[in-house]
């Protein structure tokens, strides 16, 4: 029975506070910024981004979307432009599975990912002397000149997998494993699950009518759903998640 | 045969057509392939057993649950824990990379002296001396813990006072202390109960007072949604993160939320929208309007809010009277919903801003915002550790971090009910590092250790019979079977949680309506942080994206 | 110039790289390795009566292995030494007395992107220790550890031919021999089952 995992998101409850960023670049082993990162080479598997409704004064309304890789499901646009098969689509998960270390950094990838969230590593990570004790050893260490995105947290996957075989179990527990995005969200924006499995929560937020996905109209199938009551948020959808409005600061 | 050149080039012909009969290219080809994925300057995690440990975070006073994944005896993760009363899971962004701010690169880890190394030897000699000479005061910025009561063990011994701080959200109850004569470690907001909470300029949803417990409590009964069950409005000249999200977002002028709160209160007395009889704001609504930039309806109507809803509680971030007030007027204190009394009696405490007299010396805790200002003539031991770039001319004193040392937590400042934790200490610290307890107990070895003050506590805890204890499943403290095992628990990461507050225990007399003048604080996400520096990846939130602006005077 | 003479001189050449090639090229691109002191297997498990691997080499609570006993399981009985060998006097007075850990060279270490789960190839595979490691059990003293130059790991990674030919179970961890050992028993995974 293979899974289908993906993420309902609601942006109704997402305050931006960017919990689920720094946990997940806490537990995939991300180095800080160095000194020249923008947020053009910064690396931020999860990304919140602000939108607004681009009016000014009292009527405008702002919102913040989370964004990490959607784990395409159909016709994964980075899978097919690989020339190395360092990407792809897990059988049995459903997650799209980067292997930075079969990358060769040609960027492919990181220009068909229609939501841009795909980051490469444009310097050797460093950590400040001593900070690298803190590192999580369920996940590998990335070098310069590879891509990396979002892969579900494996190492909690990993876990959970090891846990139901020493305990003699084919299946794992739904609850142990959970991606660092979805538990750190301390509003509980974030939800997790197996899309296959009707019983699990994530399903019938997915189905349900406030539930849209970004740019569904290109047809890649993501993993990643959102959903909101209000309708300004919901027509961001179809547009290109760069140009999307955002405010600015001051 | 003359074995020439060309020979020699003939030779070396055939072996490299040789060379390709062997494994010789073909494994060195595998080999160096691998040598360029194992490059020796890239960090390698710790191998080791991986064990969870339940802690509670001491960041900041919040006291948020917290459980720390161990690899090799060393925190490599920091989750919440959804058992925990007051915060059910949630934890503050910063919370997730805190297990890293041990190495930040500011970090200190040497005593100086007049921005010179020196030792502790040293420091211990200078204070013992400056002790002898005169009075001396010890500021501490986070009271009611075991370390603070070695503080003013310290200072009851010889001439000397005993300071606290107060943090922004024990500002905000100051004035029911004023008012009522109950000390502000006594008081809370009892978030819990309120269905309508009215926040001027308070980041609710975005790091204040304990950052997990509201972010719970309006995720499970707002979420976003049109018609909820806890209505948050913000007042706040800008759209921050709280007010994007607030049902109601209401946009003063800056500096004139004082006159907004005495246009509404004139509201709610003249349409008799409540009973309670006490001094008459003398700001009519139009002129409250013409101040704020809002029309004289949406000051009625805001009145109207406040009321429909109730219990109604409203938040001054800056302690401002003028908006305290509001919350006398509605007679949300002393209610359930609004301002309210923690059940145990705390001593009162002196802030630091009245120290009385000129000092021989200051000796403030790490606990102590780095902004706090020690009086200039007085030898100042500041205990730190992280180097703020502050004063050079006194004594900087490493002192032990998160996760470092062993410390309580007390009962965070706008609960309502009383908690108690411990937080572990799961890290060792660096070998020059003391915390500012440690030194005190050197200097005079009678004082009460840390470890023994908590183990007290614990029992003052288990006699009282009050209260449960949050660990894997909350269990009446009443059913424990001794003070042993209710002390072993709180060891492991679960935390007392006290009884409801009684009722009707809080009256504020008000002669007269405040009318502070007062700038609202603007606050940044930045400012309710203690320490200077941010863990090294919250350049995530604001460096290597344009989620957050970049915190004002803060190192990551 | 004949060519006969070229093809002799030619022939030379190419018959020395061939020597060369597999006899001192696998010798020199290993170096050899002592463990920090030599550990009797054999011996051990018939004092104890432990005949299984996973007396020592246990999985933890949550099925993660935990590898090689740590140095208090060492000290259970060798607190103060027990024997008259070289070894243990190493470990007792270098070791277990300082309680420090013993840095033993793990000849099956994987590189740091390789995920394996003891738990999943021993229980659910049912896969007995030997199938991977050969008979270390039946050993009594530690081999050689030889140590590739270039990339660093054991020679029991690639497998101790260097044409990969012929070998025993446990010799030889290389993805290849992982991928062999999946396809024959028609296990499926993917690169999410084994990297991380």
């Amino acid at each position: 029975m293979s899974a289908r995992y993906g993420f309902v998101i609601d942006l109704d409850r997402c305050t931006g506070c960017g919990a689920c960023t720094v946990a997940c670049a806490a537990e995939n082993n991300v180095p800080p910024a160095q000194a020249r990162a923008t947020p053009r080479t910064g690396l931020t598997p999860m990304l919140v981004r602000k939108v607004s409704n681009g009016m000014e004064g009292t009527a405008r309304r702002e919102a913040f979307i989370p964004i990490a890789c959607m784990h395409c499901g159909n016709e994964t646009p980075c899978v097919s432009v690989c020339p190395q098969q360092a990407v792809e689509v897990d059988k049995a998960t459903g997650i799209v599975v980067q292997m930075p270390q079969r990358c060769l950094g040609c960027r492919y990838c990181m220009t068909a990912c229609p939501y841009h969230a795909r980051y490469f590593n444009w310097w050797d990570p460093a950590w400040p002397v001593g900070m690298e004790k803190s590192l999580n050893p369920g996940v590998a260490v990335r070098m310069r000149g590879v891509v990396e995105k979002c892969n579900m947290c494996p190492a909690r996957l990993h876990s959970a997998q090891e846990k139901a075989a020493a305990a003699g179990r084919k299946e794992i527990d739904p609850a142990d494993y959970i991606p660092a995005c979805a538990e750190a969200c301390p509003t509980g924006a974030i939800l997790f699950g197996n899309l296959a499995d009707e019983k699990d929560p994530v399903f019938p937020a997915a189905h349900s009518s406030d539930a849209f996905r970004l740019l569904a109209r290109l047809g890649t199938e993501p993993k990643v759903y959102y959903k909101s009551q209000q309708a300004w948020v919901k027509a961001l959808a179809e547009r290109d998640s760069d140009r999307a409005t955002e405010a600015r600061h001051g | 045969m003359k074995v020439n050149r060309r020979d020699m080039l003939i030779g070396g012909a055939g072996a490299l057509a040789g060379l390709v009969l062997t494994p010789v290219p073909w494994k060195l080809l595998s080999d160096v392939s691998i040598w360029t994925q194992n490059f020796p300057w890239i960090p390698q995690p710790a191998h080791g057993p991986v064990e969870t440990k339940y802690s509670v975070c001491t960041l900041c006073e919040g006291g948020c649950g917290m459980r720390v994944r161990m690899a090799a005896n060393y925190p490599v993760g920091v989750a919440g824990v959804g058992s925990h009363p007051l915060t059910r899971g949630a934890l503050c962004p910063l919370a997730f990379a805190a297990h890293q701010l041990n190495w930040h690169p500011r970090r200190l880890r040497e005593v100086r002296h007049a921005g010179r190394a020196a030792s502790w030897t040293e420091a211990q000699a200078a204070f013992q001396k400056a002790c002898g000479e005169g009075p001396i005061a010890i500021v501490d910025g986070r009271p009611g813990r075991a370390a603070s009561s070695v503080f003013e063990a310290f200072t009851r011994k010889r001439r000397g006072s005993y300071q606290i701080v107060l943090s922004a959200e024990s500002q905000a109850l100051a004035p029911y202390a004023n008012w009522s004569g109950v000390p502000v470690a006594s008081l809370g907001f009892d978030l819990e109960n309120a269905r309508t909470v009215v926040s001027f300029g308070a980041p609710v949803l975005d790091g204040w007072g304990t950052p997990g417990r509201f972010t719970r409590l309006w995720s499970e009964r707002a979420g976003g949604a049109a018609d909820p069950q806890l209505r948050l409005i913000q007042i706040e000249p800008t759209l921050s993160r709280t007010a994007a999200r607030a049902w109601q977002w209401v946009p003063v002028r800056e500096g004139s939320e004082a006159a907004l709160a005495a246009g509404v209160a004139r509201v709610l007395w003249e349409e008799r929208l409540v009973t309670s009889q006490g001094p008459l704001p003398q700001l009519p609504p139009a002129e409250a309007a013409a101040q704020t930039g809002l029309t004289p309806e949406a000051i009625r109507e805001l009145a109207q809010r406040m009321v429909e809803n109730r219990p109604a509680v409203v938040i001054a971030a800056d302690g401002n009277p003028a908006i305290a007030a509001l919350n006398v007027l509605l007679g949300a204190v002393g209610t359930p919903g609004g301002i309210v009394k923690k059940r145990k009696d705390v001593p009162s405490r002196v802030p630091a801003d009245s120290v009385p007299g000129p000092l021989r010396a200051v000796l403030v805790d790490s606990t102590v915002p780095w902004e706090f200002a020690a009086p200039t003539d007085a030898e100042v031991f500041r205990f730190a550790a992280w180097d703020g770039g502050g004063n050079s001319a006194g004594w900087l004193l490493p002192a032990p971090v998160f996760l470092e040392e062993l410390t309580d937590v007390p009962t965070p400042p706008t609960s309502a009910r009383e908690t108690y934790a411990v937080a572990l200490n799961l890290a060792e610290p660096p070998r020059e590092v003391r915390s500012a307890a440690q030194f005190l107990l050197q200097i005079d070895p009678t004082l009460p250790a840390v470890e023994k003050l908590i183990h007290a506590r614990c029992e003052e805890i288990y006699r009282a019979r009050q209260g449960t204890v949050y660990g894997e499943h909350p269990t009446a403290v009443a059913k424990l079977d001794s003070a042993q095992h209710f002390e072993e628990q709180l060891r492991q990461g679960a935390v007392w949680m006290g009884e409801p507050p009684g009722p009707g225990k809080l009256r504020c007399e008000l002669k007269e309506w405040p009318m502070e003048n007062r700038v609202a604080h603007a606050g940044s996400w930045a400012t309710a942080w203690v320490p200077p520096v941010f863990p090294a990846l919250a350049t995530k939130l604001y460096q290597e994206s344009n989620l957050r602006e970049p915190p004002a005077g803060r190192q990551a | 110039m004949s060519v006969k003479k070229n093809l002799f001189i030619a022939g030379i050449g190419m018959g020395l790289a061939i020597v060369t090639g597999w006899t001192a090229f696998p010798r020199a691109l290993y170096v050899r390795r002592e463990q920090p002191l030599t550990f009797q297997h054999k011996t051990h498990s018939e004092k104890s009566g432990l005949t299984q691997c996973d007396a020592c080499h246990a999985l933890g609570s949550d099925g993660e292995f935990r590898g090689n006993p740590g140095i208090e399981t060492c000290a259970g009985c060798h607190a103060d030494k027990v024997g008259t060998s070289k070894s243990e006097a190493t470990l007792v007075d270098v070791y277990i007395k300082p309680s420090r850990e013993t840095p033993w060279l793990v000849y099956s270490r994987q590189p740091a992107n390789v995920w394996f789960s003891h738990a999943i190839h021993t229980r659910r595979a049912g896969l007995a220790c030997g199938e991977c490691h050969g008979a270390i059990g039946e050993s009594d003293q530690s081999r050689i550890y030889e140590q590739n130059r270039i990339s660093g790991y054991s020679r029991d990674i690639w497998g101790h031919s260097i044409s990969r030919l012929g070998r025993a179970p446990g010799d030889g961890m290389k993805m290849s021999d992982c991928e062999d050992c999946h396809h024959r028993r028609n296990v499926e995974v993917g690169c999410l089952g084994c990297h991380k």
